[in-house]
C-alpha cells in the first residue's frame, strides 16, 4: 500500500531523486527546502515518513526532528536523517534529538527502498 | 543508478543549475569573508553550498565532483568549527577550487561526461591547509574518509543499532568530529534566529522555465495585436457600450503585459555577482588595488537583454581597470588614494535601463586620442583640429583602436570597445563615453527594457506601411510645397535639408526600397527637385538617428505611433539588411519594421567619411553645450512663449467639438485614456489677451511624466528653435520662469510645472516637482 513521505533538503535535486524513487514504490510524495517550510506543510497533517537532510538553511534537520517530536500529531511519526557526515556524533545527535534511522548521503536507490521498506515494515 | 536515463540527464540538469548558484553563492561570500565582511552564518553558508553539490553528485553518480568537493568540504567544516582558521592564502585556494568545480561541471554539461582533467595538485594543496593548520590531525582526509564511507553500513535504524552515545571512535580522523564540539548555528538548538522568520524563499517563489514565459511573452504579443485590431474597429463604430468594453480590454492588455513582461525581468545584480571575482582577479594579475562599488543591483531587465550585456559589460570592466585605474604608486603621486574605486550604478529612467561604469583612473587625453587615431590614418589632422572633445572621446569605439601601450593579457586584445558599442547597439542601446584626464573616465550605456513589444512609428510609402522604432526617431518635419522647394537642396548630387541650420542628408524611402507609389501620385525617385508625397505636395521628413548620426527619411505619409509587437523575419528574409523585423497592424495586416541603421548604410547616408567631414553636425550632439531646443507657440495675438521641447511629448490637433467635461476638467480622449486640457492663457497673466476662439481645431502640446499626460492648449505653434538661451529672471510671473531673447524676439518661457500645479494639484503629488532647466 503506498504511504505519505515527505521529503525535506534544500537541494532541489535530491528531493527530485527521493521523490522519483519513491513515487516509483507507488507512494505519494511531499516536499519541503528546509525545516521551517516542512514544519508549516506538517503543521496539521500527519505523514507515514519524514526523510529530512540533516544540514539546511532556516532550519537544520535535528532541530526539524526535535520539533516533530514535541507535537503531539508526529510524536511517532519515523523520521530518517540523511548525511554526509557518517560520524558516531551526528548519528548520536540525531538519536537523541528523536530520528528512526539514518542514510548516508550518497546512498544508492535500492538502500533508500530498503530502509524506507523496513521503517515503514513493508 | 535512476531507472531510466532522461531523468539521470534531467537531475544532472537540474544538478548544474543548482550548482552554478551555489558556486556564485560560494564566490560571492568567500569575497566577503576574504575583505573581513563575513558573519558567523556566512561560514555556513559556504560550507552547504559545496555540501549540497558533494551529496547530489555522489548521488547521481559522479564520482570526480563528488571527490574533488569532498577535500574542500573537509578543510571549510574545519573552518566552521573552529578548528582552522581562514587566511588569505586558503581563500585564494578555496577560490581556484570552485573554479576546478565549475570546470568539471561545464565538462559535464557539454560532453556528458566529467572529464579527465587531473585536479590533484590543487586537492594537494587543500590538504596542506589542512595539515599545516590543523594540529591533531593525522592524515589528509580526503580518501581515508571515502573509504571508510564505503566500508560502513551507509544506512541504519537506531532501535537496532544501540550506538554508543558521545563515545568518539579513536580512529575516527574526520574534521567534522572535534572531541569537543562547538555547536554551530547551522546545527544546533531551535532557538537558532533564522528559523524564526517568515516563510522561506522557496515557499514563496517557484522556478519556471524560460521556454514558458517565452510561450507566455507570445501570447501577450499575439493579444497586444488583437487588442489594437479591436480599439481600431470600436472607433470605427459609434458604440458606446464597445467602446466601454474596449476601453476596459486596453487597460487590461496593457496590465498583463506589463506582468509578463515583469516575469521575464531578471536583476542585473545577476550579472553582476560574478563582477567582484573578475575585479579582485584582474587586479591581483595587474598589482592593482581597486575597490568594487556596486549600485542599483535590483534594477531589473529583461532575460534576452541580460545576456547581451554580459560579455560587453564584463569588457569595459576589465577595460577599466587595465586601462582606467593606475598602479598604486603613479595614484599616490597624483594625490589619489592607492585604492582605485570602479562604480557601477544602474537605474531606470524614461523607460530604459542606465548603466554607468564610473573609475577614477587616469581618465583619457583627447589630444592622445586624436594623435593615436592619426597615426592609424583613422582620421586626418585637419578632421583631427575640427573634432569636438566628445568626438574624439568617441574614437575608441573604432574598430582597431586600442589606446594600451602595451598588449595586456587582460585586455588589448583586438576585440575591442567598437565590439562592445556594437552589441549594446544590437540591442538597441547606446554607448556613451565621458573622462576627464586624472580624475577618471565614466562609461554610459542606455538599454531599452525588452525587446519583444516597442512604440513605433507608422508610416505609409508606396501604398505600405512601415514601423520605425520609436528610439531612433528625433521629429518629424512636414514642408509644404514651396518650402519643399527651397529646403531641399542638392549637395554633390545627393538631396539633403537644413533643418536649424544643421544639414541633414535626405534618402526617399520609395526610391530605397524601389517601391512605387500609387499611380494617383507623381512619379518618384526624381531627386533633382523633391519628390511629391501622396496626400498633396508636402514632403514629409522623419529625422532619424543611427549609430550617433542622424539623417531624414522622406516618406509618403506619416500615419501613428504604436506599440508593436516585434515578430522575426523568416530566415529566408534575414539577409534584408533594412528590415528589423514584421508586425501586425491593427486591421489584422502585417507592416515591416525598418532596421534604421541597415537603412542608412544601404542608402549611404551615414557614410563614415563624408560625416565626419559634415563639420557642423557635431554640435547636436555635443552635450556641453548650452544649447536648448525650444517650442514657440502664443496664446493670443502679441504673445510669444517658449517651452523645451524635451518636455513635449507629441503636439495634436483636436476638433473643438471633441472636448468633453470630467468634473470641472475638460478632457479629450486620447489613445483610449483621458486626456486633461489646460488652457495655457488662463494661467498666464502676462497674457491676459482671450485665447482667440479659433473655429474648430484646437492646437494641444502633450505634456508627459511618469506614465500621465495632460494636454497644454495654446493659441498656435509657431516653430522649433535651438539657441542659447540667457534668461532674465526679472520678468518672471505667475506661470513664468522668466524671459530671453529668441530669433530677435522677446520670448517668456513658460513655468509647466507650476501651471500643471495650479491647474490639477495632483499631478505632482506622487514626486517632487519637475525642475524646469531655463
Amino acid at each position: 500500500m503506498g504511504k505519505t513521505i515527505i521529503t525535506v533538503d534544500d537541494a532541489s535535486t535530491m528531493r527530485k531523486m527521493i521523490s522519483f524513487t519513491l513515487k516509483a514504490a507507488g507512494h505519494e510524495i511531499l516536499e519541503a527546502g528546509d525545516g521551517v517550510e516542512a514544519l508549516t506543510t506538517l503543521k496539521d497533517r500527519s505523514v507515514d515518513l519524514v526523510i529530512t537532510d540533516v544540514n539546511m538553511p532556516n532550519m537544520d534537520g535535528i532541530t526539524l526532528t526535535r520539533n516533530l517530536r514535541a507535537s503531539q500529531l508526529h510524536q511517532k511519526t519515523p523520521i530518517i536523517l540523511l548525511t554526509t557526515e557518517s560520524s558516531p556524533e551526528k548519528k548520536a545527535e540525531g538519536k537523541a534529538a528523536g530520528a528512526t534511522g539514518w542514510v548516508v548521503k550518497p546512498f544508492q536507490q535500492e538502500q533508500l527502498l530498503a530502509v524506507v521498506a523496513k521503517v515503514l515494515g513493508i | 543508478m535512476p531507472t531510466n536515463d532522461e531523468l539521470q540527464q534531467q537531475l544532472i540538469k537540474d544538478l548544474l543549475i543548482e550548482s552554478a548558484e551555489g558556486l556564485d553563492r560560494f564566490d560571492r561570500e568567500m569575497l566577503s569573508l576574504e575583505k573581513g565582511e563575513g558573519q558567523p552564518e556566512t561560514l555556513n553558508v559556504v560550507f552547504r553550498a559545496i555540501h549540497t553539490i558533494k551529496g547530489t553528485a555522489g548521488c547521481l553518480g559522479l564520482s570526480k565532483v563528488e571527490s574533488v568537493a569532498h577535500v574542500g568540504e573537509n578543510l571549510l567544516d574545519a573552518v566552521r568549527s573552529g578548528k582552522l582558521s581562514l587566511t588569505q592564502e586558503m581563500i585564494g585556494t578555496l577560490l581556484c577550487y570552485a573554479d576546478a568545480l565549475r570546470e568539471i561541471l561545464k565538462c559535464l554539461e557539454s560532453t556528458g561526461n566529467e572529464g579527465d582533467k587531473d585536479y590533484s595538485a590543487l586537492l594537494q594543496k587543500l590538504q596542506e591547509h589542512q595539515v599545516a593548520r590543523t594540529t591533531e590531525a593525522t592524515t589528509p582526509e580526503a580518501c581515508p574518509a571515502k573509504a571508510e564511507t564505503s566500508a560502513s553500513p551507509t544506512w541504519g535504524l537506531f532501535d537496532d543499532d544501540p550506538l554508543p552515545v558521545l563515545s568518539p571512535k579513536p580512529e575516527s580522523s574526520l574534521p567534522a568530529s572535534p572531541p569537543t564540539r562547538t555547536p554551530t548555528a547551522a546545527e544546533s538548538g531551535p532557538e537558532r534566529e533564522p528559523a524564526m522568520k517568515g516563510p522561506s524563499v522557496s515557499d514563496s517563489a517557484i522556478r519556471v522555465s524560460v521556454d514558458q514565459l517565452d510561450k507566455l511573452m507570445n501570447l501577450v504579443g499575439e493579444l497586444v495585436l488583437a487588442r489594437n485590431q479591436i480599439v481600431q474597429y470600436s472607433g470605427l463604430i459609434q458604440d458606446n457600450s464597445l467602446i466601454a468594453a474596449s476601453q476596459r480590454l486596453n487597460i487590461i492588455t496593457t496590465e498583463l503585459q506589463e506582468g509578463v513582461m515583469k516575469t521575464r525581468m531578471q536583476p542585473i545584480g545577476n550579472v553582476w555577482t560574478k563582477f567582484p571575482r573578475v575585479v579582485r582577479d584582474v587586479a591581483h594579475e595587474l598589482g592593482k588595488k581597486v575597490q568594487l562599488v556596486m549600485q542599483g543591483n535590483e534594477t531589473e531587465l529583461d532575460r534576452t537583454i541580460i545576456e547581451a550585456i554580459k560579455d560587453p559589460l564584463t569588457h569595459i570592466v576589465r577595460n577599466a581597470i587595465d586601462h582606467g585605474i593606475e598602479m598604486p604608486e603613479a595614484r599616490a603621486v597624483a594625490g589619489k588614494p592607492g585604492e582605485g574605486t570602479l562604480l557601477l550604478r544602474a537605474f531606470h529612467e524614461g523607460g530604459q535601463v542606465n548603466i554607468e561604469i564610473m573609475d577614477d583612473g587616469r581618465g583619457m587625453h583627447v589630444a592622445k586620442l586624436k594623435e593615436k587615431a592619426m597615426q592609424k590614418l583613422m582620421i586626418t589632422a585637419e578632421q583631427a583640429s575640427r573634432m569636438s572633445d566628445r568626438e574624439a572621446l568617441n574614437l575608441i569605439f573604432l574598430p582597431g583602436f586600442s589606446t594600451a601601450e602595451k598588449i595586456t593579457n587582460v585586455s588589448g586584445r583586438g576585440v575591442g570597445m567598437d565590439v562592445v558599442k556594437t552589441n549594446i547597439e544590437k540591442i538597441g542601446g547606446s554607448v556613451d563615453i565621458l573622462s576627464e584626464p586624472n580624475s577618471g573616465t565614466t562609461i554610459k550605456i542606455k538599454i531599452p527594457l525588452t525587446l519583444a513589444i516597442i512604440p513605433a512609428l507608422v508610416v505609409t510609402s508606396g501604398g505600405e506601411r512601415f514601423a520605425i522604432p520609436q528610439v531612433s526617431l528625433l521629429e518629424l518635419v512636414r514642408l509644404e510645397s514651396d518650402q519643399a522647394l527651397k529646403g531641399i537642396q542638392m549637395l554633390s548630387g545627393s538631396p539633403v535639408y537644413r533643418l536649424r541650420g544643421q544639414l541633414l542628408p535626405l534618402c526617399y524611402l520609395n526610391k530605397e526600397l524601389e517601391i512605387e507609389a500609387p499611380a494617383s501620385s507623381a512619379p518618384q525617385g526624381q531627386s533633382t527637385t523633391a519628390p511629391s508625397s501622396r496626400t498633396s505636395d508636402a514632403v514629409n521628413i522623419v529625422i532619424l538617428q543611427a549609430d550617433g548620426r542622424q539623417f531624414g527619411l522622406v516618406v509618403d505619409e506619416i500615419n501613428d505611433t504604436e506599440e508593436i509587437v516585434v515578430k522575426p523575419l523568416s530566415k529566408q528574409l534575414k539577409g534584408l539588411t533594412c528590415f528589423a523585423g514584421a508586425t501586425i497592424m491593427g486591421d489584422g495586416r502585417v507592416a515591416l519594421i525598418l532596421d534604421v541603421l541597415g537603412l542608412a548604410q544601404h542608402a549611404n547616408v551615414i557614410n563614415e567619411v563624408r560625416d565626419r567631414s559634415m563639420g557642423d553636425k557635431s554640435k547636436s550632439g555635443s552635450g556641453n553645450t548650452n544649447k536648448q531646443t525650444l517650442l514657440l507657440f502664443d496664446v493670443g495675438k502679441g504673445s510669444r512663449l517658449a517651452i523645451p521641447l524635451s518636455m513635449v511629448a507629441r503636439l495634436e490637433e483636436f476638433p473643438r467639438d471633441r472636448i468633453e467635461h470630467s468634473g470641472t476638467h475638460r478632457v479629450v480622449q486620447y489613445r483610449g485614456l483621458i486626456l486633461p486640457l489646460i488652457r495655457v492663457a488662463d494661467y498666464v497673466t502676462a497674457h491676459g489677451v482671450a485665447e482667440e476662439e479659433s473655429p474648430d481645431i484646437i492646437q494641444v502640446v502633450v505634456y508627459s511624466e511618469e506614465g500621465r499626460s495632460v494636454g497644454l492648449v495654446v493659441g498656435s505653434i509657431s516653430d522649433i528653435v535651438e539657441e542659447v538661451v540667457n534668461v532674465r529672471r526679472d520678468a518672471r510671473g505667475q506661470g513664468i520662469l522668466g524671459s530671453a531673447v529668441i530669433q530677435d524676439r522677446i520670448t517668456d518661457l513658460l513655468d509647466v510645472s507650476a501651471i500643471i500645479q495650479a491647474a490639477d494639484p495632483n499631478f505632482y503629488s506622487q514626486k517632487p516637482a519637475l525642475e524646469l532647466v531655463a
